[in-house]
């Protein structure tokens, strides 16, 4: 069975400037998967290429065997992203959590609305009507977590979601994307500096660094390798091009 | 100091005594502004719109121009539109000139760069993660469309506003393309302007206190629909 991601040659320009150079990646389903590295090292480029928002300069994305090209509407319907910095409608908290599910023409928004909301650890009864400026920082996150959990989707993606969370809320994230696999067999892909928090829940961690995939060195001295390598398949420049 | 406090007292009784002459010029005043602002909206707002939200070849142009346009010269608009709807001019068959829809249309294209820049800066002033948000919650073209419009509902809001301010207190064009004309074409600030001029203070004062009123209770209200939605 091919793996649920394909990237092969896959680079990403902004301008002049080179960010991403992939020659071969491949993500299975179900898996979690971290994205670890310094800052500028990839890890959001790679995001949103997964998530379908840009194309990449050169190489192709195949996703479920196919390449997504020309097909982004279809696949975000499946696949979605949790940003570094959320943004929020100007609308409630329930509104907010429902759009995806509205956009879809989902039945029984309410309820998903609300069980989301659980899942983040906010009352719907004390949350659901409050306006998109009435949350905190953290809260703002938690809300928009929900409209991602909401949605049950195939692929969720998490850009550094635990930045600027305080230690409970960082695990109640760890333990709502955990349970996004269990219930719903969720591909997740997450990237982060908290090392002991991705460690703690990802099946696999790769390192990006100066826009290619890396070994951790000295800088990372913390890493230890995962003990079920599992089969994600990062295959350096060397052994794909022969 | 007297002539001013009997002007007053006067102008409460032209008000609260239901005077004919005053409220036939705050009904015009009413009804050209209604008309002009539907027509200022109903083709400033998506175009607007659109300038803001997408990008095309010549677009700063475009924008360069509607900016100038809003500092065009009230007495060239009034100037220009009289030119087209005289009797000689190339519209003047439809008898336009000094009628209430000559004074609307002079009126709509004052508003309209008003409406067209501040709605197109609203659009492009949005948050820049407003997209790839609609984009990844699964939302097609038409969505992201729609909520990009709900998203700058305040901004239009200002826009209008600022539309409504100019159209209803504008009197050069309402004097030009109006002509002032008792029961049919006088407007609020052309009677003023008259009244003031023959030395009448207390309907100068009625119609400024009607003209004011106005103005306060519509800025309030869209005021207080910002407070509901924002505090």
């Amino acid at each position: 069975m091919s793996a649920l991601y394909e990237l092969a040659g896959v680079v990403q320009r902004y301008g002049e400037r080179e960010v991403l150079r992939l020659d071969r990646l491949d993500i299975p389903e179900g898996v979690i998967l971290g994205l670890a590295g310094p800052n500028g090292g990839g890890k959001s480029t790679l995001l949103r290429l997964l998530a379908f928002l840009e194309a990449p300069a050169a190489g192709v994305i195949r996703y479920r065997g196919e390449p997504t090209f020309g097909r982004e509407y279809a696949l975000r319907g499946e696949v979605t992203c949790f940003p570094q910095e959320p943004y929020l409608l100007k609308r409630s908290v329930r509104a907010n959590v429902g759009y995806g599910l509205s956009v879809r023409g989902a039945p029984d928004v309410r309820s998903r609305v609300d069980a989301a909301l659980a899942l983040v650890g906010l009352d719907p009864g004390r949350f659901a009507g409050r306006m998109w400026h009435q949350l905190s920082g953290g809260e703002v996150k938690r809300v928009a977590l929900a409209a991602r959990l909401a949605l049950r989707p195939r692929v969720l993606l998490l850009d550094e979601p635990t930045a600027n969370l305080d230690r409970d809320s960082a695990e109640l994230v760890r333990r709502a994307v955990v349970a996004a696999r269990e219930e719903h067999g969720t591909t997740l892909v997450i990237s982060g500096h908290d090392q002991t928090w991705l460690r703690a829940i990802c099946d696999e961690i790769l390192w990006l660094r100066d826009g290619g995939l890396a070994t951790p060195t000295q800088e990372s001295g913390h890493f230890r390798p995962s003990q079920s390598p599992g089969d994600i398949q990062p295959v350096d420049s060397d052994r794909s091009n022969p | 100091m007297n002539y001013i406090l009997d002007g007053l007292r006067q102008a409460l009784e032209l008000l609260f005594g239901g005077d004919p002459e005053t409220f036939s010029a705050v009904w015009t005043t009413l009804i050209v502004t209604l008309e002009a602002m539907a027509a200022t909206l109903l083709l400033g707002a998506p175009a607007g719109f659109m300038l803001g939200y997408t990008d095309f070849p010549g677009k700063r142009v475009i924008r360069l121009v509607v900016e100038t346009f809003l500092s065009f010269p009230t007495v060239v608009i009034g100037l220009v539109v009289y030119a087209f709807i005289s009797r000689r001019g190339p519209l003047g068959e439809l008898g336009l000139l000094f009628s209430v829809t000559g004074m609307a249309i002079g009126l709509t294209i004052l508003g309209l760069p008003i409406v067209i820049a501040l709605t197109a800066q609203a659009v492009e002033n949005l948050d820049s993660r407003l997209r790839p948000t609609l984009l990844t919650l699964g939302a097609g073209p038409r969505q992201v469309f729609f909520a990009t419009l709900g998203e700058a509902r305040f901004g239009l809001l200002l826009a209008a506003t600022a539309a409504f301010g100019r159209i209803f207190s504008e009197i050069g064009i309402s004097m030009m393309l109006g002509g002032n004309i008792k029961w049919s074409t006088r407007t609020i600030t052309t009677a003023i302007a008259l009244e003031t001029g023959k030395g009448e203070f207390a309907t100068g004062i009625a119609l400024g206190i009607v003209l004011m009123g106005i103005a306060f209770a519509v800025n309030l209200a869209a005021s207080a629909f910002r407070r509901r939605a924002v505090a």
